[in-house]
Formats: structure tokens, C-alpha cells, sequence
């Protein structure tokens, strides 16, 4: 799988005329996690969006060689695939079903679902631990279920593209693991992933990248070796410190 | 796998069940088409209803009573009521679809309100321009609630909101015609309650033909729908243009939903009850839905029809009315509790 690069400058975007982004430059890779962090109301969200095509932007945002505002929509199904943050199901299909429509992007109006379709459906279930739901309705699922079933949605779509906004924030900890090494699997096949998260410790255990969003800019975007307690403070405004484990592993913390 | 065998359980399951709905409604449909083809003030047998139908009956038998009765009235009445029931039912499920809300109706969105205060206008001159008047009334209508549902920020919520003022505005300008009607009020007043008594083969063609204009791409956009169903953006984000669609299947809505108006008054709350009967028996999928809500929705309306005509030609849309309202009280509460 090719992922597709995102390229950005002068990107900005906003909602009933407010900005909340301003003045956007940068680079997303693909074949790489990138770790969307930094603090609440600094524009994550509005970033993904805007990402996948749902917010209209001034600036330049190109998907791969093309300008975003020019890519249909049916075919930002086939390229880009979201797990939005929050998701409140409507019509009570049964997990199977609103799986399924994952394939909707590669299918015409005529076109029956194929083996093929249903083989991917099933792979996305089992690779999204949702197999033991597939007969229970998307109404009737617990928050983490729920965004589980979204990522075997966006799994089934089988884009070079995958945005998350907080995937794991209604994950127990098993979970939690299980899901981010599932996103660093896609992204080492060489797709484009970038996941909003508020855990920076998982960011640092998991991601490749990190793009760091402070006032509706982009505040560092850097390996995740380079990120630090230095980098950290800045973009939290507050000191942080390091906790080494038993195993040598460094966690960051607020200093109390 | 086991899961693929619970799914193809699961499956067969529903087909199972969808079988035996269609069967179920085959028979009741048939059942009334010849209880509402051979009842009626005038008695005549079965044998002779069906000669009767016969496209080949020469000139001669085609011009006595009984045949003029059972082809010009009864045959009418009945394919009217069957297309309207059929074609209201259908925008339900579609509104509900792409509203994500069991609640919409062509009444919830202003657009039989704006059929109906087109058609009083209309009315009010001759009684010639009430369909052309019910559709734009309609249009204008859809127009009105698009308009400030995307003034006040968009979104499915802030259109059923601007629906309901539409309405009440509209309801108010149908008082207001009442009001300064004169003598023609007694009409606008049958009109309104909705009857199929004295429906014209002219306008029963029509809405069959507004119906397979519905139906046909409904069904073809069904998948797209269940993607829009799912909630707020996901269709948007499985490749489906929400707003095209959404623009599309209104105007269709409108559509029909003047062209019941406009011919045979309100008739309401049709679209509420099938469909939600039928989403608890065979689920929420849109392309099955359509289909048999068109033939739920068509019993339900001629049945209606039927008793409303034995209770002394009762207008059908105070009947269906009379059930719906209760029902969507009944949906509205269970929603609560959820």
C-alpha cells in the first residue's frame, strides 16, 4: 500500500468565520504514525477535519500531487479513512452491516457486494477486535466498542490515508496497546497515518512522528525521538519531568 | 469461521423474515384490491368486476353503469390510494434515512404544508391550479426550510427545527385563506382533510408515475442512504456527496408529496408508521425498506380508504390521522426513554 503524503501552507480554516487554524505549513509522511498532540482547543480536531476534506480552508492543502478542493468526495471514501471523536450511531445496523459500508467508496450503484468485499470485511472485524459484535447493533455498543467498530469501518475502506481523532481516548489498556500497534502495522505497510492523541506516552511508545498544534498552529513537527520535556513544557506551558521505568523505558509526567 | 457463519445465519434469517412479509403483503394487497373492486353502494358480482376490467371489453359494455362504475370510479379510487399510500410511505423512510430520525415526515419538513397552503391559494382561483400550486407551494416550502436550516449553521437537527417553523408559519397562512375563503371554504375545508372520493384516472396515472420517479432512485441511492444513516458525516466520510444527495432525494420528495397533496389533500402521518414497523421486522437496510414500505404504505392507505368510504365517506386523512397520532406519540415517548 502507497500511502500519500499531505502537504500544507498557508493553510487556514475555521468555523462560522472564527479561525481556529492560522497559517499552516508543513509536511505529513506517509509510511509513518504521526502523533497529533498538544493542548485542548489548540486545533487537532479542526486540523483532521479540514485533512479529510470536511472543512472548507484558505491556503494551499494538497493529498499526494492534488489540491485537496479539487479531490470528489467519493473519492476522498476510497483515499482517506477517518475515526472521528465522538460518533453517535444512528440507524441500528448491526456491527457486520456498518462495516461493511466501509466498501460503499469502491462499489457503483449497481454493484453487488463481492467475496472479495466480505473477505476484507471480516479481516477488518478480526484485525479490530470487534468480531465478537458483529451481530450486536452500532446503537447498542459501549464507547470504546463503538470507536473500535469505526476503525474496522475505516480498515474495510482500505484507504492510503487513515486520520484518527483520539482512537483509543475509551480503550482500556490492553486495548489501548493493541489498537496504536495496529496503527503503527499500517502505517510500517505504507500508509499515512496520524492519530490525535492527549497521552504524550503513548505517543512516545508508539508514534514515528509527532505534529505538535498549539493556538490553531503548528508548534513543532519532528520525529518522536525529539520529543522532549523541553519541548513538552512549551507546548503545555507547564515543566515536565522524566520517570524512568525498571526497564529503562522514560515516561513524561507534569512536575506537581 | 464463525463468524461467517453467524452472519450467514443471520442472513438467511432476514431473508426468511422478508419472504414472509412480502408474502404476507401480497395477499393482503390482494385481498384488498378485491374487496375494494367488488364492494361498493352498487352490488356486482365478483365474475362480472374482473369482465369489466378486461382491456379488451368492447365500446358498447364499456359505456354501461356498472362498467363506468367499476372503471372510472373504483378502479381510480383504488390505484390512487394505493400509489398515494405507497408514495408516502417512501418519503418517510427516505426523510428518516437522511434525517437520521424515525420523526421526519413530509409534515415534520414543511413540505406538505407548503402543498397545502399552494393548493388553497390555488384553490381559491380554480380549482384547476391546485396541483400546479400544491408543487410550487411545496418547492417554495423546501426552499424556505433549506434556506434558514443553513442560515442558522446547517446540520440535520436545524432542519427538522426550520420545518416546524415553516409549517406553523404556512398552517397559519391556510387559516388565514380559510378566513377570507367565502363561499369556497367548504372546499378548501374537504380538500384539506384528504379523500380519494372522486379520484380521476388522470390523477391516479400521476401518481403512480411521481411514484416510480421516487422509488426508482431512492432505491438505486439506497446504499448511500444507509451510509448517511449511520449519523452525522459518515456518509460524507464513506464517499457520499451528503449535500447532492440530500438535494436530490428532497426535490423527489417534494415531488411526490405535492402530487398526493395537490390531488387528494393531506393525508398524514402514512409515512410513520410502516416504516418504523418494518425497520423492526427486517432492519434498517434502505433497498428492502423502500420496496416494502411502498407496499405497506399502499395497504395501509387503501385499507384506510375502504373503511373511511364505510363510515358514510369519512375523509381518509382524518383516519389515517386518527392512527397516526397516537402512534407517533407512542415513538416519540419510546424515544424519550431511550
Amino acid at each position: 500500500m502507497n500511502g500519500l503524503a499531505y502537504t500544507f501552507s498557508g493553510l487556514s480554516a475555521g468555523y462560522n468565520g472564527t479561525p481556529v487554524l492560522r497559517d499552516l505549513s508543513g509536511v505529513v509522511r506517509p509510511g509513518l504514525l504521526t502523533a497529533l498532540i498538544g493542548p485542548n482547543g489548540g486545533g487537532k480536531s479542526t486540523f483532521l477535519r479540514a485533512l479529510s476534506g470536511l472543512l472548507p480552508f484558505r491556503g494551499t492543502l494538497r493529498l499526494g500531487e492534488r489540491d485537496l478542493s479539487r479531490v470528489s468526495r467519493r473519492e476522498m471514501g476510497r483515499l482517506v479513512g477517518v475515526v472521528p471523536q465522538q460518533v453517535r450511531m444512528g440507524a441500528p445496523f448491526t456491527v457486520h452491516e456498518a462495516v461493511a459500508l466501509g466498501r460503499l467508496p469502491h462499489q457503483g450503484l449497481t454493484t453487488r457486494r463481492s467475496e472479495e468485499d466480505e473477505e476484507r470485511v471480516l479481516r477488518a472485524v478480526a484485525r479490530s477486535d470487534v468480531e465478537h459484535l458483529l451481530l450486536r447493533p452500532v446503537t447498542r455498543l459501549s464507547g470504546g466498542e463503538t470507536q473500535r467498530v469505526m476503525l474496522a469501518t475505516v480498515l474495510a475502506q482500505d484507504p492510503p490515508v487513515m486520520l484518527l481523532d483520539e482512537p483509543v481516548s475509551a480503550q482500556d489498556p490492553l486495548r489501548t496497546a493493541r489498537v496504536l500497534s495496529l496503527l503503527r502495522d499500517l502505517a510500517a505497510e505504507g500508509r499515512t497515518v496520524v492519530a490525535a492523541l492527549h497521552d504524550v506516552n503513548l505517543a512516545v511508545a508508539f508514534a514515528d512522528a509527532f505534529l505538535a498544534m498549539k493556538d490553531g498552529r503548528v508548534a513543532f513537527a519532528a520525529p518522536i525521538s525529539e520529543l522532549d520535556g523541553e519541548v513538552l513544557g512549551e507546548l503545555y506551558d507547564a515543566p515536565f519531568e522524566a520517570y524512568l521505568s525498571e526497564r529503562g523505558d522514560r515516561t513524561w509526567h507534569v512536575r506537581a | 469461521m464463525k463468524g461467517t457463519a453467524a452472519i450467514r445465519e443471520h442472513e438467511r434469517l432476514i431473508h426468511r423474515r422478508a419472504l414472509r412479509l412480502a408474502l404476507a403483503g401480497l395477499c393482503v394487497l390482494a385481498l384488498v384490491v378485491f374487496l375494494r373492486l367488488t364492494r361498493g353502494d352498487w352490488t356486482i358480482a365478483p365474475g362480472r368486476v374482473f369482465e369489466l376490467l378486461s382491456p379488451f371489453l368492447n365500446e358498447v359494455e364499456r359505456r354501461t353503469p356498472e362498467a363506468i362504475v367499476v372503471r372510472s370510479v373504483r378502479l381510480p379510487r383504488l390505484l390512487a390510494a394505493l400509489g398515494t399510500g405507497g408514495l408516502l410511505c417512501v418519503a418517510g423512510v427516505v426523510l428518516q434515512g437522511l434525517l437520521v430520525n424515525p420523526l421526519a415526515e413530509p409534515y415534520t419538513l414543511g413540505i406538505a404544508a407548503g402543498a397545502a397552503f399552494g393548493g388553497a391559494l390555488g384553490l381559491m382561483a380554480s380549482s384547476l391550479l391546485v396541483g400546479p400550486c400544491a408543487f410550487i407551494g411545496a418547492l417554495v416550502a423546501l426552499v424556505a426550510v433549506q434556506t434558514v436550516a443553513w442560515r442558522a449553521g446547517g446540520g440535520r437537527e436545524r432542519l427538522i427545527l426550520a420545518g416546524i417553523i415553516v409549517s406553523a408559519f404556512l398552517s397559519a397562512g391556510v387559516t388565514f385563506l380559510k378566513a377570507i375563503a367565502g363561499e369556497r371554504l367548504s372546499a378548501i375545508v374537504l380538500w384539506l382533510m384528504g379523500s380519494f372520493a372522486g379520484a380521476s384516472p388522470g390523477a391516479a396515472l400521476a401518481v403512480w408515475a411521481t411514484s416510480v420517479c421516487t422509488v426508482v432512485p431512492a432505491w438505486l441511492l439506497g446504499r448511500r442512504l444507509d451510509a448517511v444513516s449511520l449519523g452525522e458525516e459518515r456518509g460524507a466520510l464513506l464517499g457520499v456527496d451528503e449535500r447532492r444527495l440530500r438535494g436530490l432525494l428532497l426535490c423527489l420528495v417534494s415531488l411526490g408529496t405535492a402530487a398526493t397533496v395537490g390531488s387528494f389533500g393531506i393525508i398524514g402521518f402514512v409515512g410513520l408508521v410502516v416504516p418504523h414497523l418494518l425497520r423492526l421486522a427486517i432492519g434498517p437496510s434502505h433497498r428492502p425498506l423502500l420496496l416494502f414500505a411502498f407496499l405497506g404504505g399502499a395497504c395501509l392507505t387503501a385499507i384506510a380508504d375502504g373503511a373511511a368510504q364505510s363510515i358514510g365517506e369519512l375523509p381518509v386523512g382524518v383516519l389515517t390521522s386518527m392512527i397516526g397520532g397516537p402512534f407517533f406519540c407512542w415513538l416519540l415517548l419510546r424515544r424519550g426513554a431511550e
